[in-house]
Protein backbone atom coordinates (compact mmCIF):
# COMPACT_ATOMS: atom_id res chain seq x y z
CA UNK A 1 0.00 0.00 0.00
CA UNK A 2 1.30 3.80 -0.82
CA UNK A 3 0.08 6.74 1.13
CA UNK A 4 0.63 9.98 -0.61
CA UNK A 5 -1.69 12.30 2.85
CA UNK A 6 -2.04 15.07 0.50
CA UNK A 7 1.17 14.81 -0.44
CA UNK A 8 3.22 15.66 -3.90
CA UNK A 9 3.26 12.28 -6.04
CA UNK A 10 5.94 11.92 -8.32
CA UNK A 11 4.28 10.54 -12.09
CA UNK A 12 5.52 9.49 -15.29
CA UNK A 13 3.52 9.52 -18.55
CA UNK A 14 5.08 8.99 -21.99
CA UNK A 15 3.36 11.58 -23.59
CA UNK A 16 3.69 11.39 -27.65
CA UNK A 17 6.69 9.32 -27.43
CA UNK A 18 8.60 11.17 -24.69
CA UNK A 19 8.77 10.53 -20.88
CA UNK A 20 7.58 13.26 -18.76
CA UNK A 21 8.09 12.77 -14.84
CA UNK A 22 6.18 15.61 -12.71
CA UNK A 23 5.99 16.03 -9.09
CA UNK A 24 2.53 17.47 -8.16
CA UNK A 25 -0.49 16.98 -5.48
CA UNK A 26 -1.82 13.33 -5.81
CA UNK A 27 -5.56 15.12 -6.58
CA UNK A 28 -4.37 16.83 -9.44
CA UNK A 29 -6.37 15.64 -12.69
CA UNK A 30 -4.37 14.31 -16.21
CA UNK A 31 -6.18 16.88 -17.81
CA UNK A 32 -4.62 19.65 -15.20
CA UNK A 33 -1.02 17.85 -15.03
CA UNK A 34 -0.55 17.81 -19.01
CA UNK A 35 -1.24 21.39 -19.58
CA UNK A 36 0.94 22.51 -16.76
CA UNK A 37 3.58 20.23 -18.61
CA UNK A 38 3.10 22.22 -21.71
CA UNK A 39 0.69 20.33 -23.40
CA UNK A 40 -2.31 22.57 -23.96
CA UNK A 41 -4.10 21.04 -26.79
CA UNK A 42 -5.75 19.03 -24.43
CA UNK A 43 -8.38 21.78 -22.64
CA UNK A 44 -11.08 22.12 -19.90
CA UNK A 45 -14.48 22.44 -21.00
CA UNK A 46 -17.05 21.14 -18.40
CA UNK A 47 -14.69 20.02 -15.59
CA UNK A 48 -17.68 16.48 -15.55
CA UNK A 49 -17.30 14.48 -18.18
CA UNK A 50 -19.63 15.54 -20.94
CA UNK A 51 -17.77 18.02 -23.23
CA UNK A 52 -15.11 15.65 -24.35
CA UNK A 53 -12.94 18.30 -24.84
CA UNK A 54 -10.40 17.03 -22.67
CA UNK A 55 -10.12 13.92 -25.00
CA UNK A 56 -6.86 11.91 -24.62
CA UNK A 57 -5.90 8.23 -25.40
CA UNK A 58 -4.65 6.60 -22.47
CA UNK A 59 -3.00 3.55 -23.55
CA UNK A 60 -4.79 3.48 -26.64
CA UNK A 61 -8.16 4.42 -25.22
CA UNK A 62 -10.03 7.28 -25.38
CA UNK A 63 -10.47 8.88 -21.99
CA UNK A 64 -11.77 12.36 -19.93
CA UNK A 65 -8.39 13.63 -18.90
CA UNK A 66 -10.34 15.71 -16.26
CA UNK A 67 -11.94 12.64 -15.14
CA UNK A 68 -8.92 11.03 -14.37
CA UNK A 69 -6.37 11.59 -11.82
CA UNK A 70 -2.64 11.81 -12.87
CA UNK A 71 -1.74 9.63 -10.16
CA UNK A 72 -4.13 6.87 -11.19
CA UNK A 73 -2.70 6.22 -14.86
CA UNK A 74 1.02 6.62 -13.72
CA UNK A 75 3.53 4.67 -16.30
CA UNK A 76 1.04 4.87 -18.84
CA UNK A 77 1.25 5.71 -22.60
CA UNK A 78 -0.56 9.17 -22.73
CA UNK A 79 -1.28 10.50 -26.50
CA UNK A 80 -2.67 14.47 -27.65
CA UNK A 81 -3.59 16.30 -30.41
CA UNK A 82 -0.39 17.23 -30.98
CA UNK A 83 1.21 13.75 -31.53
CA UNK A 84 -1.04 13.05 -34.10
CA UNK A 85 1.45 15.54 -36.42
CA UNK A 86 4.34 14.05 -39.07
CA UNK A 87 7.36 13.82 -37.74
CA UNK A 88 8.36 17.16 -39.77
CA UNK A 89 5.84 18.93 -37.78
CA UNK A 90 2.99 18.97 -40.54
CA UNK A 91 -0.55 18.11 -39.54
CA UNK A 92 -1.41 14.45 -39.60
CA UNK A 93 -3.81 12.34 -41.89
CA UNK A 94 -6.83 12.87 -39.69
CA UNK A 95 -6.15 16.43 -39.14
CA UNK A 96 -5.89 17.34 -42.92
CA UNK A 97 -8.71 15.14 -43.02
CA UNK A 98 -10.53 17.74 -40.71
CA UNK A 99 -9.48 20.32 -42.68
CA UNK A 100 -10.66 19.56 -45.83
CA UNK A 101 -14.35 18.81 -44.75
CA UNK A 102 -14.63 21.66 -42.73
CA UNK A 103 -14.67 20.08 -39.84
CA UNK A 104 -13.45 22.95 -37.50
CA UNK A 105 -14.28 25.99 -36.82
CA UNK A 106 -13.68 27.72 -33.46
CA UNK A 107 -11.63 24.98 -33.03
CA UNK A 108 -12.03 24.27 -29.42
CA UNK A 109 -13.55 21.02 -29.33
CA UNK A 110 -11.27 19.61 -31.98
CA UNK A 111 -8.45 18.47 -30.13
CA UNK A 112 -10.82 16.08 -28.10
CA UNK A 113 -12.37 15.05 -31.49
CA UNK A 114 -9.41 14.62 -33.42
CA UNK A 115 -8.68 12.23 -30.49
CA UNK A 116 -11.89 10.18 -30.05
CA UNK A 117 -11.56 9.51 -33.44
CA UNK A 118 -8.52 8.70 -33.35
CA UNK A 119 -8.93 5.73 -31.34
CA UNK A 120 -12.10 5.15 -33.46
CA UNK A 121 -9.86 4.60 -36.72
CA UNK A 122 -7.17 2.76 -35.07
CA UNK A 123 -9.36 0.00 -33.96
CA UNK A 124 -9.42 -0.67 -37.83
CA UNK A 125 -13.06 -2.07 -37.48
CA UNK A 126 -15.63 -1.02 -41.10
CA UNK A 127 -16.77 2.33 -40.50
CA UNK A 128 -20.29 3.98 -41.21
CA UNK A 129 -21.66 7.08 -39.98
CA UNK A 130 -23.75 5.55 -37.25
CA UNK A 131 -20.91 4.29 -35.90
CA UNK A 132 -18.68 7.54 -36.58
CA UNK A 133 -21.88 9.39 -34.57
CA UNK A 134 -22.41 6.57 -31.91
CA UNK A 135 -18.28 6.80 -31.18
CA UNK A 136 -18.47 10.74 -30.94
CA UNK A 137 -21.29 11.20 -28.39
CA UNK A 138 -19.65 12.11 -25.64
CA UNK A 139 -17.66 14.93 -27.87
CA UNK A 140 -19.36 18.72 -28.16
CA UNK A 141 -18.97 20.91 -30.82
CA UNK A 142 -21.46 24.35 -30.86
CA UNK A 143 -19.84 25.66 -34.25
CA UNK A 144 -19.83 23.06 -36.99
CA UNK A 145 -22.50 20.84 -36.54
CA UNK A 146 -21.13 17.96 -37.14
CA UNK A 147 -21.69 16.86 -40.68
CA UNK A 148 -18.01 18.29 -41.64
CA UNK A 149 -16.69 15.80 -38.39
CA UNK A 150 -18.11 12.52 -39.36
CA UNK A 151 -16.86 13.01 -43.46
CA UNK A 152 -13.32 13.86 -41.63
CA UNK A 153 -13.61 10.18 -40.04
CA UNK A 154 -15.25 8.11 -43.11
CA UNK A 155 -12.95 9.60 -45.48
CA UNK A 156 -9.53 8.65 -42.99
CA UNK A 157 -11.08 5.41 -42.39
CA UNK A 158 -11.52 4.65 -46.18
CA UNK A 159 -15.35 4.32 -45.93
CA UNK A 160 -15.69 7.83 -47.04
CA UNK A 161 -16.94 9.61 -50.64
CA UNK A 162 -14.11 10.39 -52.84
CA UNK A 163 -12.56 13.51 -52.58
CA UNK A 164 -14.06 15.67 -55.49
CA UNK B 1 -10.27 19.49 -7.27
CA UNK B 2 -9.47 20.18 -3.95
CA UNK B 3 -6.91 18.30 -1.50
CA UNK B 4 -7.40 14.71 -0.53
CA UNK B 5 -5.21 11.88 0.96
CA UNK B 6 -4.53 8.83 -1.73
CA UNK B 7 -3.95 5.94 -1.12
CA UNK B 8 -3.06 2.72 -3.72
CA UNK B 9 -4.49 -0.09 -3.09
CA UNK B 10 -3.28 -3.24 -4.40
CA UNK B 11 -5.95 -6.14 -3.09
CA UNK B 12 -9.28 -6.05 -1.92
CA UNK B 13 -7.77 -6.53 1.63
CA UNK B 14 -5.21 -3.94 1.20
CA UNK B 15 -8.31 -1.74 0.68
CA UNK B 16 -10.60 -2.88 3.16
CA UNK B 17 -7.87 -2.02 5.91
CA UNK B 18 -6.85 1.33 4.07
CA UNK B 19 -10.90 2.21 4.88
CA UNK B 20 -11.16 0.89 7.92
CA UNK B 21 -8.09 3.11 9.20
CA UNK B 22 -9.02 6.23 7.17
CA UNK B 23 -12.51 6.35 8.37
CA UNK B 24 -15.92 6.90 6.85
CA UNK B 25 -14.47 10.04 4.98
CA UNK B 26 -12.88 7.97 3.09
CA UNK B 27 -14.53 6.87 -0.22
CA UNK B 28 -12.80 3.83 -3.27
CA UNK B 29 -11.87 5.12 -6.10
CA UNK B 30 -12.05 2.39 -8.99
CA UNK B 31 -12.53 3.93 -12.69
CA UNK B 32 -14.01 7.21 -10.99
CA UNK B 33 -16.48 8.23 -13.71
CA UNK B 34 -19.05 8.82 -11.15
CA UNK B 35 -17.09 9.84 -7.96
CA UNK B 36 -14.21 12.05 -9.92
CA UNK B 37 -17.49 14.83 -11.54
CA UNK B 38 -18.71 15.02 -8.08
CA UNK B 39 -15.45 15.68 -6.85
CA UNK B 40 -14.84 18.63 -9.91
CA UNK B 41 -18.30 19.92 -8.99
CA UNK B 42 -17.64 20.40 -4.82
CA UNK B 43 -20.35 17.84 -4.28
CA UNK B 44 -18.15 15.15 -3.08
CA UNK B 45 -15.70 16.23 -0.70
CA UNK B 46 -13.88 12.89 0.48
CA UNK B 47 -10.81 13.30 2.75
CA UNK B 48 -9.56 10.56 1.16
CA UNK B 49 -9.25 8.25 -1.88
CA UNK B 50 -8.42 4.46 -2.00
CA UNK B 51 -7.92 3.89 -5.02
CA UNK B 52 -8.89 0.06 -5.94
CA UNK B 53 -8.55 0.59 -9.49
CA UNK B 54 -5.07 -1.70 -9.56
CA UNK B 55 -6.24 -4.54 -7.29
CA UNK B 56 -5.63 -7.74 -8.07
CA UNK B 57 -8.81 -10.70 -9.10
CA UNK B 58 -11.56 -8.41 -10.32
CA UNK B 59 -11.10 -7.64 -13.64
CA UNK B 60 -12.53 -11.36 -15.09
CA UNK B 61 -15.41 -11.83 -17.22
CA UNK B 62 -15.84 -15.96 -16.16
CA UNK B 63 -18.76 -18.17 -16.73
CA UNK B 64 -18.82 -21.46 -15.10
CA UNK B 65 -21.13 -23.74 -13.26
CA UNK B 66 -24.10 -22.36 -14.66
CA UNK B 67 -23.32 -18.75 -13.25
CA UNK B 68 -21.65 -15.68 -15.13
CA UNK B 69 -19.29 -14.07 -12.36
CA UNK B 70 -18.04 -10.46 -13.26
CA UNK B 71 -15.23 -9.22 -11.30
CA UNK B 72 -16.03 -5.75 -9.88
CA UNK B 73 -13.58 -3.64 -11.94
CA UNK B 74 -14.32 -4.68 -15.22
CA UNK B 75 -15.03 -2.20 -17.20
CA UNK B 76 -17.85 -1.57 -19.07
CA UNK B 77 -16.23 -1.58 -22.27
CA UNK B 78 -15.05 -4.71 -21.83
CA UNK B 79 -18.33 -5.60 -20.88
CA UNK B 80 -20.08 -4.34 -23.61
CA UNK B 81 -17.40 -6.23 -25.88
CA UNK B 82 -17.54 -9.69 -24.28
CA UNK B 83 -18.84 -12.43 -26.35
CA UNK B 84 -19.38 -14.51 -23.35
CA UNK B 85 -21.95 -11.88 -21.65
CA UNK B 86 -23.33 -11.34 -25.05
CA UNK B 87 -23.42 -15.18 -24.90
CA UNK B 88 -25.16 -15.69 -21.19
CA UNK B 89 -26.92 -12.28 -20.92
CA UNK B 90 -27.55 -10.26 -23.75
CA UNK B 91 -29.68 -7.82 -21.60
CA UNK B 92 -26.25 -6.89 -19.82
CA UNK B 93 -25.20 -6.21 -23.36
CA UNK B 94 -27.39 -4.09 -24.42
CA UNK B 95 -28.12 -2.05 -20.92
CA UNK B 96 -24.08 -1.20 -20.67
CA UNK B 97 -24.31 0.13 -24.29
CA UNK B 98 -26.24 2.82 -22.81
CA UNK B 99 -24.04 4.01 -19.90
CA UNK B 100 -22.22 7.39 -20.43
CA UNK B 101 -20.21 7.81 -23.64
CA UNK B 102 -17.56 5.52 -24.97
CA UNK B 103 -15.20 7.70 -23.32
CA UNK B 104 -16.56 7.12 -20.11
CA UNK B 105 -17.44 3.60 -21.05
CA UNK B 106 -13.04 3.35 -21.53
CA UNK B 107 -12.69 4.11 -17.66
CA UNK B 108 -15.79 3.25 -15.92
CA UNK B 109 -16.51 -0.30 -14.01
CA UNK B 110 -19.16 -2.61 -13.10
CA UNK B 111 -18.47 -2.19 -9.80
CA UNK B 112 -18.52 1.37 -9.27
CA UNK B 113 -21.66 2.39 -11.07
CA UNK B 114 -23.26 -0.31 -8.81
CA UNK B 115 -21.86 1.21 -5.79
CA UNK B 116 -22.39 4.91 -7.07
CA UNK B 117 -26.20 3.34 -6.96
CA UNK B 118 -27.52 6.38 -8.78
CA UNK B 119 -31.47 5.57 -9.28
CA UNK B 120 -31.49 6.54 -12.96
CA UNK B 121 -28.44 4.35 -14.05
CA UNK B 122 -28.68 1.33 -16.26
CA UNK B 123 -26.77 -1.40 -14.93
CA UNK B 124 -27.95 -1.66 -11.83
CA UNK B 125 -31.41 -1.75 -13.45
CA UNK B 126 -30.53 -4.69 -15.41
CA UNK B 127 -29.03 -6.27 -12.56
CA UNK B 128 -32.29 -5.89 -10.27
CA UNK B 129 -34.13 -7.47 -12.83
CA UNK B 130 -31.53 -10.25 -14.23
CA UNK B 131 -31.69 -11.08 -10.18
CA UNK B 132 -28.16 -10.82 -10.05
CA UNK B 133 -26.26 -11.67 -6.68
CA UNK B 134 -23.36 -9.21 -5.22
CA UNK B 135 -20.39 -10.52 -3.64
CA UNK B 136 -19.27 -8.34 -0.82
CA UNK B 137 -16.03 -8.60 1.85
CA UNK B 138 -15.13 -6.20 4.18
CA UNK B 139 -11.38 -7.93 3.99
CA UNK B 140 -12.16 -11.11 6.13
CA UNK B 141 -15.66 -12.43 5.74
CA UNK B 142 -17.75 -12.08 2.97
CA UNK B 143 -21.22 -12.39 2.32
CA UNK B 144 -24.05 -12.07 -0.76
CA UNK B 145 -26.32 -9.56 -1.17
CA UNK B 146 -29.04 -9.72 -3.72
CA UNK B 147 -29.27 -6.81 -6.62
CA UNK B 148 -33.18 -5.85 -5.29
CA UNK B 149 -31.36 -5.17 -2.35
CA UNK B 150 -28.32 -3.53 -2.60
CA UNK B 151 -29.63 -0.28 -3.71
CA UNK B 152 -31.36 1.34 -0.82
CA UNK B 153 -31.85 4.62 -1.82
CA UNK B 154 -30.59 7.92 -3.87
CA UNK B 155 -26.66 6.95 -3.77
CA UNK B 156 -27.32 4.35 -0.98
CA UNK B 157 -26.52 1.13 -1.01
CA UNK B 158 -26.54 -1.67 1.41
CA UNK B 159 -22.38 -2.05 1.80
CA UNK B 160 -21.86 -1.42 5.20
CA UNK B 161 -19.12 0.45 6.26
CA UNK B 162 -15.66 -0.84 5.16
CA UNK B 163 -17.53 -3.77 2.58
CA UNK B 164 -16.18 -3.71 -1.02
CA UNK B 165 -17.84 -5.27 -3.88
CA UNK B 166 -15.63 -8.20 -5.66
CA UNK B 167 -17.87 -9.56 -8.13
CA UNK B 168 -21.00 -9.91 -9.30
CA UNK B 169 -23.18 -13.28 -10.28
CA UNK B 170 -25.44 -13.01 -13.07
CA UNK B 171 -27.65 -16.23 -13.91
CA UNK B 172 -27.59 -16.90 -17.74
CA UNK B 173 -30.48 -16.41 -19.99
CA UNK B 174 -31.93 -19.31 -19.90
CA UNK B 175 -33.06 -20.59 -23.58
CA UNK B 176 -36.05 -19.29 -25.08
CA UNK B 177 -35.52 -16.23 -22.98
CA UNK B 178 -35.69 -12.36 -24.52
CA UNK B 179 -34.94 -9.18 -23.41
CA UNK B 180 -35.87 -5.68 -24.03
CA UNK B 181 -34.06 -2.49 -22.84
CA UNK B 182 -35.38 0.72 -23.77
CA UNK B 183 -35.18 4.29 -22.10
CA UNK B 184 -35.33 7.91 -22.61
CA UNK B 185 -32.61 10.54 -22.51
CA UNK B 186 -32.34 14.14 -23.10
CA UNK B 187 -29.09 14.14 -24.86
CA UNK B 188 -26.90 11.26 -26.15
CA UNK B 189 -24.69 9.56 -22.92
CA UNK B 190 -27.56 11.45 -20.78
CA UNK B 191 -28.42 9.19 -18.01
CA UNK B 192 -31.75 7.99 -18.85
CA UNK B 193 -35.35 10.22 -17.50
CA UNK B 194 -36.48 6.69 -17.45
CA UNK B 195 -34.91 3.64 -18.55
CA UNK B 196 -37.03 0.15 -18.74
CA UNK B 197 -35.56 -3.30 -18.83
CA UNK B 198 -37.71 -6.82 -19.54
CA UNK B 199 -37.15 -10.74 -19.72
CA UNK B 200 -39.85 -12.59 -20.51
CA UNK B 201 -40.60 -16.24 -22.05
CA UNK B 202 -43.60 -17.24 -24.38
CA UNK B 203 -44.88 -20.12 -25.81
CA UNK B 204 -47.59 -19.85 -28.94
CA UNK B 205 -47.70 -16.12 -28.74
CA UNK B 206 -49.06 -16.07 -25.00
CA UNK B 207 -46.55 -14.99 -22.47
CA UNK B 208 -45.37 -17.54 -20.04
CA UNK B 209 -43.31 -15.06 -17.79
CA UNK B 210 -42.20 -11.96 -17.56
CA UNK B 211 -39.70 -9.32 -15.64
CA UNK B 212 -40.11 -5.85 -16.00
CA UNK B 213 -38.11 -3.08 -14.10
CA UNK B 214 -38.02 0.85 -14.31
CA UNK B 215 -35.06 3.44 -13.59
CA UNK B 216 -35.51 6.86 -12.89
CA UNK B 217 -38.99 6.63 -11.25
CA UNK B 218 -38.13 5.91 -7.93
CA UNK B 219 -34.92 6.27 -5.45
CA UNK B 220 -33.72 3.31 -6.64
CA UNK B 221 -34.57 0.73 -9.39
CA UNK B 222 -38.36 -0.70 -9.51
CA UNK B 223 -39.67 -4.05 -10.26
CA UNK B 224 -42.94 -3.94 -12.09
CA UNK B 225 -44.71 -6.54 -9.66
CA UNK B 226 -48.60 -5.66 -10.92
CA UNK B 227 -47.37 -6.00 -14.69
CA UNK B 228 -45.22 -9.20 -13.77
CA UNK B 229 -48.03 -10.66 -12.18
CA UNK B 230 -50.67 -9.95 -14.91
CA UNK B 231 -48.60 -10.63 -18.07
CA UNK B 232 -48.15 -14.25 -17.84
CA UNK B 233 -51.49 -15.54 -20.10
CA UNK B 234 -51.62 -12.20 -21.83
CA UNK B 235 -51.48 -12.77 -25.72
CA UNK B 236 -48.23 -10.64 -26.40
CA UNK B 237 -50.10 -8.57 -28.90
CA UNK B 238 -52.14 -7.47 -25.93
CA UNK B 239 -49.73 -6.34 -23.73
CA UNK B 240 -50.17 -2.63 -24.04
CA UNK B 241 -53.48 -3.06 -22.45
CA UNK B 242 -51.35 -3.95 -19.18
CA UNK B 243 -49.51 -0.53 -19.19
CA UNK B 244 -51.47 1.23 -16.02
CA UNK B 245 -49.97 -2.31 -14.40
CA UNK B 246 -46.72 -0.88 -15.46
CA UNK B 247 -46.77 2.48 -13.61
CA UNK B 248 -49.24 0.94 -10.60
CA UNK B 249 -46.73 0.78 -8.08
CA UNK B 250 -44.86 4.30 -9.28
CA UNK B 251 -44.78 7.54 -7.98
CA UNK B 252 -41.78 9.78 -9.33
CA UNK B 253 -40.70 12.35 -7.68
CA UNK B 254 -40.78 15.99 -9.93
CA UNK B 255 -37.07 17.10 -9.76
CA UNK B 256 -35.53 19.45 -12.61
CA UNK B 257 -34.92 16.67 -15.52
CA UNK B 258 -39.18 16.15 -15.62
CA UNK B 259 -41.98 16.21 -13.90
CA UNK B 260 -43.29 12.95 -12.04
CA UNK B 261 -46.52 12.99 -14.24
CA UNK B 262 -43.90 12.69 -17.40
CA UNK B 263 -41.82 10.02 -15.61
CA UNK B 264 -44.92 8.50 -15.50
CA UNK B 265 -46.02 8.81 -18.54
CA UNK B 266 -42.44 7.92 -19.98
CA UNK B 267 -42.58 4.43 -17.42
CA UNK B 268 -45.82 3.48 -19.36
CA UNK B 269 -44.67 3.74 -22.62
CA UNK B 270 -41.04 2.43 -22.53
CA UNK B 271 -42.14 -0.54 -20.00
CA UNK B 272 -44.46 -1.77 -22.20
CA UNK B 273 -41.96 -1.71 -25.58
CA UNK B 274 -38.95 -3.11 -23.39
CA UNK B 275 -41.70 -5.93 -22.44
CA UNK B 276 -42.71 -6.60 -25.92
CA UNK B 277 -39.57 -6.28 -27.39
CA UNK B 278 -38.66 -8.89 -24.70
CA UNK B 279 -41.79 -11.20 -26.02
CA UNK B 280 -40.19 -10.70 -29.48
CA UNK B 281 -37.01 -11.93 -29.13
CA UNK B 282 -38.73 -14.92 -26.95
CA UNK B 283 -40.00 -16.23 -29.86
CA UNK B 284 -36.92 -15.52 -32.33
CA UNK B 285 -38.15 -12.13 -33.95
CA UNK B 286 -36.42 -8.97 -34.16
CA UNK B 287 -38.46 -6.32 -32.51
Amino acid sequence: MTAHASADVSVTLTVNGRDVTRTRPAHVSLLRWLREAGFVDARLGCGEGVCGACTVLVDGAAVGSCLVLAVQVDGSEVRTAVGLSEDDGSVGALQRAFLHHGAVQCGFCTSGMLMAATELVERGEPLDRERVTAALEGNLCRCTGYDGIVEAILAVSGSGAPPA
Amino acid sequence: MSGFAYVRARSVEEAASAVRELGPEAKLLAGGQSLLPLVNLGLARPAALVDIGGAEGLGEVERGNGTLRIGALVRHRILETSPVVADAQPLLTAAVGHVGSPRVRNRGTLGGSLCHADPSAELPLAMSVLEAEYEVTDGGGSRSIAAAAFAVSFFTTALSEGEILTHVRVPPAAPGTGWGFREMTRRAGDFAVVAAAAVATCREGIVESMRLGLAGVADRPTRCRAFEAEAPGTPVERLADLGDAVVADVDPPTDTAASGAYRTRLAHVLGVRAAADACARAMGRTP
